[in-house]
């Protein structure tokens, strides 16, 4: 082969892995919290936006190296999940048809953060940058790559495999599987509910903000990739079933994937048309998405 | 702030004075001309409608000395919409009685307005918005001080002529009405100034990575790579495009605003970008470089053109004014006293004049960047053009 | 809702349907009216009229059929794109309005098939899919829709007999619209179609096994209701004077959403209180654009979290005790 198809061969495959993951990141993260709580987050891509922007600020603004930056954006998650949830979610949690309810919410929130952004970040600059992880670029064969995308990807995988390794394995992630799938059940079986509620909304938005903590180091953005990535979680979530992290994981590399091969063979637009459509025609054959329990 | 209060403290004293030339009986007091600034300050253009007005209100101080007739811009927010354009610019019409409007940036809105502007008969002057239909043949009340984008497309074809007679462009893009406008211009030209586009690549709205589109370019072998992202996704294939080995020399970016060139970094010393005002040029007059040391000081980055032709706009129309007074609360006489205004930007002695469709004879920097630092970046001038807009048709290039 | 089947009116009926009715095609005329010699403001209830016909058919699907179709103002725009290029191409207004609402109503029809397979939210998040697609459809097919840069100076269409229409004549022209569309689905709502769309709502597959045919049900609700659609796009073409795929995109299927959500679904007059409420606002907010968002958003919070049923359902204050516990139950059921 030659090195001309080396190199486009082997930026399919880095654009496929690195798209993919965080693809996967932030539809495992929405699946989470749909799955255990029944909360569609129209607000997901806004909170994507939110690590994305706050680690431009500690990084760009306060000098704070990026690998530090990405730790404090994912671990200030937390203490806002919690209190969003303590003010606004739990007060749903007995509510039928909260999915709705939560939908509406979710949309109020959304807004809220879009104003704030718009005033804040959006005077600002049009477009932001992080300053990478590692600087450099190794050259895999003939084909360059930079150190700080490899970086990313390291970790975007690491994050994955130690997402999925603590749903399947450790208690409190079979406790979550457990409420996934029948939480008056796993009430029986002495799981503590509610708190498994709150630490399910905590570590979806963790995940969430850890795609875009990712995705800022990757790429340059602007405020427009909320809603672009919300739609893409969205679609993610609904081919890989609502609630199945694997779920997400597969089919969110497999859109990372498809995303770059068709934008190869075909065009970019292609693509963008390609993805969506295929996820029309499996929702025809198997409906409640393809990981679904 | 301290805008805020220079500008009372101008007003105040001129009411003063006013006032007192009225007890003694002579100057009959007279409201101040009202224009209506509609433009994007929240929604995805804020940055840009903010960046303007803020060019804006440096003019609007300097305009209006004591004794002249005031001139005070009415500023509304459109929220990046076409359909609050049009609301904002029917109140700014209907309510606020405006002489004129004045003030998008996107070029969605600024057809919008237009629209509203051409039916209603209300005199439009544009700063910034590239889009050839606001000028097309048969507008009467629009006056646009941009350069049309379908002429940028034509002047990075004569850039490129100049600099490899017989090169090679590989163009890549987003899929926005600008890019397309500046493509078919370019694409019209290459032909004609005998260069080979040899990869041709539009991304859809919403796309992240160009890595494997920049192996494209790349086996292209191009001489030079022209590259219009949208937002932060132009630097993201400006950056991929110097990882896979493109050398910033071959990059043309047909628009360089100060926060891309800033964000484009130290990587991308060597590549060129088009403008039509820029801090770096020789050719500033000394009233604008106390704009770019005052903007500098003020915002923490030297201005763009955008901010430039927001500025220019309020000296156009004290301009327009001072030669034809009566022009100022008619609107047919101020749309005929723009029609025949020939005058010079304030910040570069550029000539203005407005062709019968309302479009200005035309003219494009091309800067090679050499330097970025902190907050601020050294470039210099690599080329100048100046063309009619309708050496190419425009007009049915692009619809 | 769902009243007496007989084609008599009772007391009750006159209170409760009729005389809201009148009020509100007597106030649907007499705003614009009094509003004409402002041309901003009489804009801004024109506006709103066409959000009334858009919630109204919006009800139609999410509060009596249980479809929640964000992909709602992408059929309003295939209907304005289509009107618009019949009318540039010489066609008259009057014909081009009825053809395009067609065109959205079969396009609709077809968009709504995945809600046969996909059960409630499902099929809410496959329609947002559905609407982002039709939004690149409008960007791509520049042939067709003059892609990004959109269309301008649409203009007011003239009199089926020639002569101009003004702009106070056009809104009276939305006033009626916006008057149908609620007679129209206040007529379906008493009807028999209006019954089986509520059991549908309430459980399509005890529907189904009551011999309800589901599937016909579910495409008449989505052929209606893309119509209203269709009929509003073709009319805020020429009112607005441009549009653009971002007048037709996502945001503007969950604001229409919204306005039955926050007004409160499964009532004719919520939707339409909704709409009266949220459309003015974010025009009357313009002055405050630093925080409009933020208010726009607190308010949406306000509403769901002390009136979890929407506006509508917040002010009844006499509970219907049976009404209340079927929806409920079935709600329930229907959670996931």
């Amino acid at each position: 082969m030659s090195n001309a198809n080396w190199i486009l061969f082997l930026s399919t495959l880095s654009t496929g892995l690195i798209l993919g993951s965080i693809f996967s990141l932030v539809a495992a993260g929405v699946t989470i919290v749909y799955g255990s709580i029944w909360m569609p987050n129209a607000a997901n891509g806004q909170f994507f936006l939110l690590a994305a922007l706050f680690g431009w600020t500690l990084t760009v603004s306060w000098g704070i190296h990026p690998a530090i930056a990405a730790i404090l954006v994912i671990g200030i998650s937390v203490p806002l999940s919690y209190a969003l949830e303590i003010l606004l979610i739990r007060r749903f949690y007995d509510v039928p048809n909260r999915n709705i309810s939560y939908f509406v919410l979710s949309l109020g929130i959304t807004q809220i953060l879009a104003g704030i952004f718009s005033l804040t970040y959006g005077q600002w600059s049009d477009q932001f940058q992080l300053p990478p992880l590692v600087s450099g670029i190794t050259f895999i064969g003939p084909f360059p790559i930079a150190n700080n995308r490899l970086a990313v990807l390291g970790l975007a995988v690491a994050i994955l495999a130690g997402l999925f390794l603590l749903l399947r394995y450790h208690r409190y992630g079979r406790a979550l599987r457990a409420v996934f799938q029948n939480r008056d059940a796993a009430a029986l079986r002495g799981v503590n509910v509610k708190a498994s509620y709150s630490l399910s909304f905590a570590l979806g938005n963790a995940v969430i903000f850890a795609g875009g903590i990712l995705f800022a180091l990757a790429y340059s953005f602007d405020l427009t990739v909320a809603w672009t990535m919300a739609i893409t979680a969205f679609a993610i979530m609904i081919i890989g079933g609502p609630g199945s992290v694997l779920g997400a994981l597969v089919v969110g590399m497999v859109f990372g994937f498809t995303q770059a091969i068709v934008s190869v063979v075909a065009s970019p637009t292609i693509a963008a048309f390609s993805y969506l459509g295929a996820m029309l025609v499996i929702l025809l054959f198997k409906p409640s998405g393809l990981f679904a329990k | 702030m301290k805008t805020y209060l220079k500008t009372l403290a101008v007003t105040a004293t001129s009411g003063a004075m006013m006032l007192a030339t009225a007890g003694i009986g002579s100057a009959q007091e007279k409201p101040p001309v009202k224009i209506g600034f509609v433009t994007e300050l929240t929604g995805p253009w804020s940055f840009f409608g903010t960046s303007c007005v803020a060019g804006l209100k440096f003019g609007e101080e300097q305009i209006n000395p004591p004794g002249s007739r005031k001139i005070e811009f009415v500023i509304a927010d459109n929220q990046t919409s076409p359909a609050q354009s049009v609301a904002a610019s029917r109140s700014l019409d209907v309510q606020d009685k405006v002489l004129a409007l004045s003030g998008p940036t996107s070029s969605d809105t600024g057809l919008a307005v237009y629209g509203y502007a051409e039916q209603n008969k209300v005199p439009f002057v544009v700063p910034v918005a590239a889009f050839p239909q606001l000028t097309k043949p048969g507008s009467r009340y629009t006056f646009r001080l941009e350069p049309n984008a379908a002429g940028w497309g034509y002047a990075i074809a004569k850039f490129v002529e100049k600099q490899k007679p017989g090169g090679k462009i590989a163009l890549i893009y987003s899929d926005y009405a600008l890019m397309r406008a500046i493509t078919a211009g370019l694409k019209y030209q290459a032909p004609l100034s005998k260069l080979n586009i040899v990869a041709d690549i539009a991304f859809p709205q919403g796309s992240n990575d160009a890595t494997v589109q920049a192996a494209q370019v790349l086996a292209a072998q191009p001489d030079y790579v022209v590259v219009i992202g949208a937002g932060g996704f132009d630097n993201t294939i400006t950056n991929q495009l110097l990882d896979i080995g493109i050398k910033p020399q071959q990059l043309i970016h047909p628009f360089g605003i100060t926060t891309q060139v800033m964000n484009w970094g130290k990587r991308s010393v060597g590549s060129y970008y088009g403008t039509f005002f820029d801090s770096n040029l020789d050719t500033l007059t000394p009233e604008g470089k106390t704009f770019v040391k005052d903007f500098t000081a003020k915002y923490g980055r030297p201005p763009s053109y955008g901010e430039n032709f927001c500025f220019v706009t309020a000296h156009v129309i004290r301009e327009a004014l001072d030669k034809n007074p009566e022009a100022a609360d008619d609107r047919e006489k101020f749309r005929d006293a723009m029609s025949k205004l020939k005058t010079k930007e304030t910040t570069s002695d550029i000539p203005i004049e407005f062709d019968k469709n309302g479009a200005r004879k035309e003219y494009i920097y091309f800067m090679q960047m050499t330097d970025v630092a902190d907050k601020s970046y050294k470039a210099k001038q690599a080329f100048y053009a100046e063309w009619d807009p309708e050496v190419i048709p425009v007009y049915t290039l692009v619809k | 809702m769902t009243g007496p089947t007989s084609t008599t009116l009772s007391v009750h009926d006159w209170k409760r349907t009729v005389v809201p009715l009148g009020v509100f095609a007597v106030l649907a005329f007499a705003v614009p009216v009094a509003l004409s010699g402002n041309r901003y403001l009489a804009f801004v209830a024109g506006i709103t009229l066409i959000h009334i016909l858009w919630a109204s058919g919006m009800n139609l699907l999410y509060g009596y059929t249980g479809l929640m179709p964000l992909m709602f103002a992408g059929i309003a725009g295939i209907s304005a794109y289509f009107a618009v290029d019949l009318t540039s191409s010489g066609w008259s207004f009057w014909i081009a309005l009825p053809l395009g609402a067609l065109m959205a109503s079969v396009a609709g029809t077809i968009l709504g098939l995945p809600s046969l397979r996909l059960k409630g939210f499902y099929f809410t998040l496959c329609s947002l899919v559905i609407q982002t697609v039709i939004t690149l459809g409008f960007v791509y097919f520049a042939g067709l829709t003059n892609g990004d840069t959109g269309i301008s100076q649409i203009p007011l269409p003239t009199a089926p007999g020639g002569g101009t229409i003004s702009p106070a004549v056009f809104d009276l022209i939305l006033a009626t619209a916006a008057v149908i569309g609620v007679v129209v689905l206040i007529a379906i709502t008493r009807s028999s179609l209006g019954k089986r769309l509520v059991a549908i709502r309430e459980d399509d597959e005890l529907a189904e096994m009551l011999g309800i045919n589901v599937t016909r049900y579910k495409m008449t609700a989505f052929f209606i209701g893309s119509l209203f659609a269709g009929v509003g796009g073709a009319l805020y073409a020429p009112y607005i004077g441009f549009i653009s795929p971002r007048s037709f995109d996502v945001l503007i299927s969950m604001n229409i959403w919204l306005m039955v959500a926050f007004g409160g679904r499964g009532t004719i007059w919520g939707p339409v209180v909704g709409a009266v409420i949220l459309v003015p606002l974010s025009f009357l907010l313009q002055e405050y654009y630093t925080v409009k968002d933020v208010i726009y958003g607190l308010l949406i919070i306000a509403v769901i979290v002390l009136m979890p049923g929407g506006i509508a359902s917040g002010l009844k204050r006499t509970a219907r005790p049976i009404e209340a516990a079927a929806p409920g139950m079935a709600e329930r059921r229907g959670a996931k």
